[in-house]
């Protein structure tokens, strides 16, 4: 028997991520920069990640050790340090065509973590301020986004519709009683209830 | 069995069928219990303030429960997952509030083509209409009036939500293809009422609304229903629907925090639990006299499921539309192959509905189809020609209610309390995939026509993010025209126990091609008026008028 009682029976996952986010160590940490480098290079008026703390998000969704990771993005705290570790000191002084390589390599053997990392520092980047700001300055389409949702919405920029444009709009309906058979195509045939 | 509570009517679930039904019956003093296995959400359980507000949509804000893994959730098996939510509210704390109307035709499907399953309605649009009227002023429904491809509505309780950019592009598309389309009427408030604030826009609709612009009924029907002294009781999971006689007599739950069960005596049953949640419950109630389950003598409970078929096609357009502006759901329709058309090669129709695309890290990771934005060296210039520059097109088809598309009780799988899980099984018919094929080809053409496409992706039929056919789950217990062809009569009231009644989508005949909250609710709406008005008969009948015998209003 499949038994799903203990999975739905746990708590919740913490909106915002777990806090105290999981502590790395300052290699551990500068292996992590180097990798989210070369996933989002910055330049063209974009920082880097490492420029803009892509660390303390990531670090917030990384599962404490002791617990499962069941939740997105499904990084425990042991594995994640592990296989930081493995990258080791040799990644943060390699070039980046040959960070470049090996991730491409992690990317091909192990495309569910490679994805899961992927996935997290693509979040974390893009919800930097700075990188916000970036988009603001650079990006004609992002010139009125924001950081959040809320508090403060859209409405003082939003467009509305054109009513020249739904005068022109034609349609037709019928009424229930109005409704008739129609010829079913022979490949559909019929069947009972 | 320490105690119980007696009441007159007993409503089992508090999403959209339940809430409505709890307050309507209490409007008139009716004596409502009404026991919901979820808590309730609070403001800052919305992720709209968080940095990581778009990933939160992959953990507490996942529309599968077997992600999501709450602890009032029940886990589902088969070979789809099902979209829902536990709590005051129901799956309404997870919906974008879209609020088109089934169209009349709809009501029909049996006389227009009797495809498979289908059967016609017991009733018709006509019939029903009042009872959307009403809902719409409960709801407080953002809405445009003059739809020429649809009968007239009602004023909305605020103008329809502003269109943005990308409605106004993708208007001008179809308008140059001559084709029908219309803003949507959206469950979202564009101007106040009671505590409510309006929309502001903020993009952000499929994780709730911390604003309550959006019409869950946690902020619409619930607080007057507590304040028509309705006695609605959290985290109680139901275990069985008791019946004696072939009466529903009440059901028995089980308190989640303590663990204690507890049963609640009624002169009424109403299940309101989602079109997987009925079922299963009514299988799960199988006792003396009922031995396949509740109200299932004819082996229809779970069956004749529908979920709509679907596609998403995301488009990007050479000019900055911000999509992260506005409300999610569909901002406007086209409804131009709403008819059957059988020299398509298939039955039925479908909906072109346009939707946006929330913020930067959805836009990297591919919006809706996974077109994701390659690591590396051509990051940035993919990411910088696509953000804010696309337009989502999705194709909302009807499906046909297949009556091996079904839900059934999974013996090996149990939720937290024990209880088995819900089997979800449903395959597409051929019919719905033609329909969707072509009418991504329409979709492909509006896009065009809007011009300016420079790239374009698509989830096809069951795709990358979503959807499988599951976005709406319809069907499984539906009201029909006899006892051989439905688990309900006309007024919800199951054939085989007169004093059990069902309000959630379960109880539609067919699914049409548009967001089915709306009419589940009307339809909910006026089984509460029915109920009202004729408890007297109900509370003395021992069996189930037919649909011409009943007493009706």
């Amino acid at each position: 028997m499949v038994d799903l009682k203990v999975s739905f029976a746990g708590s919740k996952p913490p909106l915002g991520g777990w806090l105290p986010a999981v502590s790395l160590t300052d290699r551990q940490a500068a292996i992590l920069n180097a990798a989210a480098d070369e996933l989002i290079p910055g330049g063209d008026g974009f920082p880097a990640p490492s420029e803009v703390d892509v660390l303390s998000f990531v670090t917030r969704y990384v599962t404490p050790s002791g617990q499962e990771p069941k939740w997105f993005p499904f990084l425990g705290e042991d594995d994640f340090k592990a296989r930081l570790d493995k990258l080791g000191e040799g990644f943060v002084r390699a070039s980046s065509t040959q960070r470049v390589a090996v991730l491409g390599g992690l990317e091909r053997d192990e495309p569910e973590f490679f994805g899961h990392l992927r996935d997290v520092v693509y979040y974390a980047y893009y919800s930097r301020p700075e990188v916000v700001h970036a988009m603001n300055r650079v990006l004609r389409a992002a010139r009125d986004y924001r950081t959040s949702p809320l508090p403060y919405g859209y409405s003082d920029v939003m467009a509305d519709w054109d009513d020249e444009l739904l005068g022109r709009v034609r349609g037709s309906y019928q009424r229930t009683a109005d409704v008739r058979r129609v010829d079913v195509p022979a490949h559909l045939g019929k069947a009972g209830v | 069995m320490a105690a119980y509570t007696e009441t007159d009517v007993l409503v089992i679930g508090a999403g959209a069928g339940g809430a409505a039904m709890s307050k309507r019956l209490s409007d008139d003093g009716i004596k409502v219990v009404c026991l919901e296995q979820g808590d309730w959400l609070h403001p800052m359980d919305h992720p709209h303030f968080y940095d990581g507000w778009e990933l939160e949509r992959h953990r507490a804000w996942s529309w599968h429960a077997n992600v999501r893994m709450f602890p009032e959730d029940y886990p589902t098996t088969g070979n789809t997952e099902p979209m829902m939510m536990n709590g005051v509210g129901g799956s309404t704390l997870h919906y974008a509030g879209a609020w088109p109307r089934f169209k009349p035709v709809d009501f029909r499907k049996g006389t227009e083509h009797g495809v498979e399953g289908t059967i016609d309605w017991p009733i018709s649009y006509e019939e029903l209409e009042p009872f959307y009227a009403i809902n719409d002023a409960e709801i407080g429904v953002a809405r445009r009036t003059g739809d020429p491809g649809n009968p007239p509505r009602p004023e909305g309780w605020g103008p329809a939500n502003r269109g943005g950019k990308v409605g106004h592009k993708m208007g001008r598309g179809f308008d140059k293809l001559g084709w029908h389309w219309w803003p949507a009427d959206n469950a979202i408030l564009t101007k106040p009422k009671d505590a409510r604030l309006p929309c502001n826009d903020c993009g952000f609709c499929l994780g709730g609304c911390p604003r309550h612009a959006i019409a869950s009924t946690d902020v619409t029907y619930w607080p007057r229903a507590l304040r028509n002294g309705v006695d609605l009781r959290t985290n109680a999971r139901v275990e069985r629907i008791n019946a004696k006689h072939g009466r529903a007599t009440g059901a028995t739950y089980i308190d989640r925090i303590t663990g204690a069960r507890h049963e609640v005596r009624a002169d009424i049953v109403v299940v309101a639990a989602n079109s997987i949640g009925t079922p299963r419950l009514l299988l799960m109630s199988a006792q003396e006299g009922h031995p396949d389950g509740l109200a299932n003598s004819n082996g229809l409970v779970g069956t004749h499921l529908m979920f709509h078929s679907w596609s998403f096609e995301d488009f990007w357009f050479d000019e900055p539309l911000e999509g992260f502006k506005g409300p999610e759901p569909a901002v406007l329709y086209s409804q131009q192959f709403y008819d059957t058309d059988t020299s398509r090669g298939f039955v039925n129709g479908f909906s072109l509905q346009v939707g946006t695309a929330l913020g930067a890290a959805n836009s990297a990771l591919g919006t809706n189809t996974g077109n994701i934005t390659p690591w590396g060296a051509r990051h940035r210039e993919f990411f910088n020609s696509h953000f804010g520059r696309h337009a989502l097109i999705y194709v909302q088809g009807e499906d046909l209610p297949v009556r091996t598309n079904r839900v059934t009780l999974d013996p090996e799988v149990t939720d937290s309390s024990g209880l088995p899980a819900p089997h979800v099984h449903y395959d597409l018919h051929e019919n719905d995939r033609q329909l969707i094929e072509w009418g991504r080809r329409r979709a492909r053409e509006a896009a065009d026509a809007a011009g300016g496409v420079i790239d374009t992706a698509s989830t096809g039929i069951g795709g990358i993010d979503g959807p499988p056919p599951g976005w709406h789950i319809m069907g499984t217990c539906r009201m029909g025209n006899t006892p051989e062809d439905s688990v309900t009569n006309k007024w919800n009231q199951t054939w085989d126990v007169p004093n059990l009644f069902i309000t959630d989508a379960s109880s539609l005949t067919t699914g049409a091609a548009v967001n089915p909250t709306s009419t589940l609710q009307a339809v909910a709406v006026r089984c509460a008026e029915y109920i009202k008005r004729r408890h007297g008969d109900i509370r003395t009948q021992t069996r189930t008028p037919g649909n011409a015998d009943a007493p009706g209003f």
